[in-house]
This record gives C-alpha cells, structure tokens and sequence, in this order.
C-alpha cells in the first residue's frame, strides 16, 4: 500500500484525513483515488502547476510524473509549492 | 427579521448578521480558510451559501453551506472541455435561479466561461453558447483575466439573461442561454482602435433592474452607462456631479428603477476612490445627476471596492452594503443617506452580499 500525505488546506478538504494508504500501479492512480483529486489535478487530468508531489522524496516531475510507477510501499507527500504565496 | 452578510475576502469568509434596523453587527467566521472567496450568497430559495472560491494553488472551484457555514460540500464536476483547449481560472460569480427552477444556479468564470448547475452545485456544465462563441477569438483578458463577473436574469421572461465578461463586454441571450448576442451598442472601448465596436468592451459590472427589468446599468472601464431597451442601445451618463467615469462597483434601489450608486476611482492609472475620501455616489434621476454620499464614510481615504464588493437588498428601505480592500465593511441601512462600519480590519474584501435570515 502506497501511502498519500496532504498538507492542511487538502485534509480539510478531505474531511480532516491528511493521510491515506492506497493500492495504485502509477502516482496519477493514486490521486485520483482521492477524494480531493479535484484540487490536486485540473480538468483535464494535468497535476496543477502548484502542487508539488515527492515520491519517496523525490520530486515527480523528475522521474516520470503522474506515469511513476508506483511498487505498492512508496510515501507521497503533497506540498504546496512556496510561489503562490501572494498576499 | 434578521440579516445576513456573506463578506468574502482573500482569506477567507466572514458572516455578518443584524436585525432589520441593520445599525448593530455581529461578526463570525472566517470560514473557507485559505480560499479566496471572490463571491458568496445565500439562496433566496433556500438559504444554502455558495461560494466561488479560488487557491492559487488548489484551481478554482464552489463551495456550498446548507448548515450557514458549519460544514461544506465541493463542485465534484466542474470544468472546461478538453477541446476547447481551456482550463478552467478561476470562478467569479454565482447567480441563483429562478424562483421555481429548483437546483439551478449559474457560474460565471475565467476564462470567458459560464456554467450552469441543475443539481444545486454538484456538477456544473460548461454553457456551451458562451465557451464556443463565434466572437471568441475577438474576446481579450482584462486586468483581472477574461472574467465573466456578471449573470442578470430578467425576472419576468423565463428564457432572457445577460452577462458581462471583461473584456468581451454584454451577451444578450433570449432562449435560457443556448444562443448569446452581443448588446454593446453606445458603450465605448476607448482602448482599442475603434472606439465603438460591436463587442470587445471592457464592462466592469452589469445589472438588470428588478421591477423595470428592460433597464440595464452598467459601470464599465470606460463609463457608466443605462440602457432601457434591454441592451440594444446604451446611454453614457458621468458629469453633473460624477468625478469619474471608472469604476467597478454598481448598485440598485429595487424599488426606484432611476436610482443607482457607484463607487468611481480616480482612473484606470490610479485606482483610488477620488479626491481622497471613500466616495459613494447616488443618482435618483436615471444618471443626469449625481450625489456625493458622506453621512457616516470616512472622508479621509484612498479606497478601492471591487465588483463584487457592492450590494444591496430587498427591504424597504434598502440596505446598501459596501466591502473595502482596507477591510472595512460599511452599511446603509437607508438607501444611502447614513452609513454604519460594520466590520473593520478584515482580509481586503472581495465581495458583499445580504440576504434576508430567519
């Protein structure tokens, strides 16, 4: 099982849960099995610019994105990015 | 009798509420933390909030309250078709339906985009006569991107509505919204090559009066304008009394279809309300002349107020709400002649809306 962590904006949205453990061959499996993949992802199925998401620490958008396959015991931690901070 | 205040801001949303006198406010909230609330209302038809909210990190979407702000659902279907080559911006504006047209409500969003919602903000669907308009590639972003801030039902004729998108400019439509024409003429777009175009103009807000609904206000980039043929012809009206023709915020008297109130800045290059004081402005005569409201608004301030940051409601007489980027919300429980600060030193204010609370 793969285990998904959600900052505090994601978890509120989320009901209170920032941590989830899922079965998913590849990341975007996994967040869109959440229920707020609306948030995470745009309509169109794209990880949102600002969202950054580290499998077992490293950046996806360095290895495969939302294709990275998954082998069932990674940690994926969603963060939001520091641009975006305006006031 | 009571009052409720929906104050959306950048951080969040806040709830006002008063008895009728309207003088006296109590504050709650925020709610919606971390959103910026670019518009929220309750209603009428059943007293559920929903909120245009927007993360710069999490996209834009809706939220809904049944329960006045104690719990809160999200759109699970909202977005642009993947043909059309857009991505959804941000959502701008939500105008319920019609009394009778259960679960229906509108959203008008960036960029260009209107939707509608049969099922009270579940899922919304892309209307298809706006997002694949003919004009579409003559359409251009504004400051504030290609926002589609204004949706005005005519309360009489079941199929007609307006909106305004900036800076596409008025859309007419007169079948529920399938088909949109284009109800600009006499409005200027003093930045563009041609001053008067079919379309293009930069409107800032529009509204449809509630008991003469074939006249229309607008407060544009350029001007503040009436019509009385439903859009087909505009009438500018600033001078005799108006410092400014720019501006964004616009409200209406329901019951005195001559009477309006706009909040002008100073200019497009210098966006302060004019002459160093928060200026509100009232005609009672359809625009020929203008009066400076003063009784109870600072007279020492450089303010600005959003399109949406300007309301009124239905009692009689008229409360008329007003939301700064200082924080401040100011109220007039009396169509204008005297203002109460309802609120002070709140995240810079994005919207006001009332409505009536049991």
């Amino acid at each position: 099982m793969a285990v998904v962590l959600l900052p505090s904006l994601l978890a509120a949205e989320a009901g209170g849960r920032n941590r989830f453990e899922l079965e998913a061959g590849t990341l975007g499996e996994a967040l869109r099995e959440l229920p707020v993949a609306n948030l995470v992802l745009d309509e169109h199925g794209d990880l949102r610019r600002l969202v950054n998401v580290y499998v077992d620490g490293v950046d996806a958008r360095d290895r495969d994105g939302l294709a990275t396959e998954l082998a069932g015991s990674e940690t994926i931690k969603l963060v939001a990015a520091i641009a975006g901070g305006r006031s | 009798m009571s009052v409720l205040v929906l104050v959306g801001t950048r951080k969040g949303l806040f709830l006002l509420e008063s008895d009728d006198d309207r003088r006296e406010w109590e504050l709650a909230g925020p709610v919606l933390t971390g959103w910026s609330i670019f518009h929220a209302i309750a209603d009428p038809r059943d007293g559920t909030i929903q909120a245009a909210t927007n993360s710069e990190v999490y996209g834009a979407t809706v939220h809904r309250s049944a329960d006045r702000g104690e719990t809160w659902a999200r759109a699970e279907e909202l977005g642009l078709p993947e043909d059309t080559g857009l991505t959804l911006e941000k959502t701008w504006h939500v105008e319920p339906g019609r009394e009778g047209e259960d679960g229906r409500l509108w959203l008008g969003a960036a960029p260009g985009a209107l939707f509608r919602t049969d099922d009270g903000g579940a899922s919304w669907t892309p209307v298809d006569g706006i997002v694949r308009h003919e004009t579409r590639d003559r359409w251009h972003p504004g400051a504030g991107g290609m926002c589609c801030h204004s949706i005005a039902l005519d309360p009489d004729e079941p199929g007609r509505m307006y909106v305004g998108i900036s800076a596409a400019g008025v859309f007419r439509s007169e079948d529920g919204g399938e088909t949109w024409t284009p109800a600009n003429q006499g409005t200027a777009a003093d930045f563009l090559p041609d001053p008067f175009p079919e379309l293009g103009q930069c409107v800032h807000k529009l509204l449809v009066h509630p008991a003469r609904p074939e006249r229309l206000w607008q407060q544009n980039h350029c001007g503040v304008y009436r019509s009385d043929d439903r859009g087909g012809s505009w009438e500018r009206l600033e001078g005799n009394g108006l410092p400014s023709g720019f501006g964004f915020p616009l409200a209406l008297d329901h019951r005195e279809p001559d009477t309006a109130f706009v909040v002008p800045e100073e200019s497009s290059e210098n966006r302060v309300t004019p002459n160093g004081r928060l200026g509100v402005y009232r005609t009672r005569d359809g625009g020929s002349s203008w009066e400076l409201l003063t009784d109870g608004l600072p007279q020492r301030a450089w303010g600005a107020v959003m399109r949406e940051g300007f309301s009124s409601d239905r009692l009689d007489p008229p409360g008329i709400y007003l939301g700064t980027q200082s924080g401040s919300v100011f109220v007039s429980p009396d169509a204008g002649g005297t203002w109460v600060e309802a609120a002070a030193q709140l995240p810079p204010i994005l919207s006001v809306e009332a409505a009536p609370s049991s």
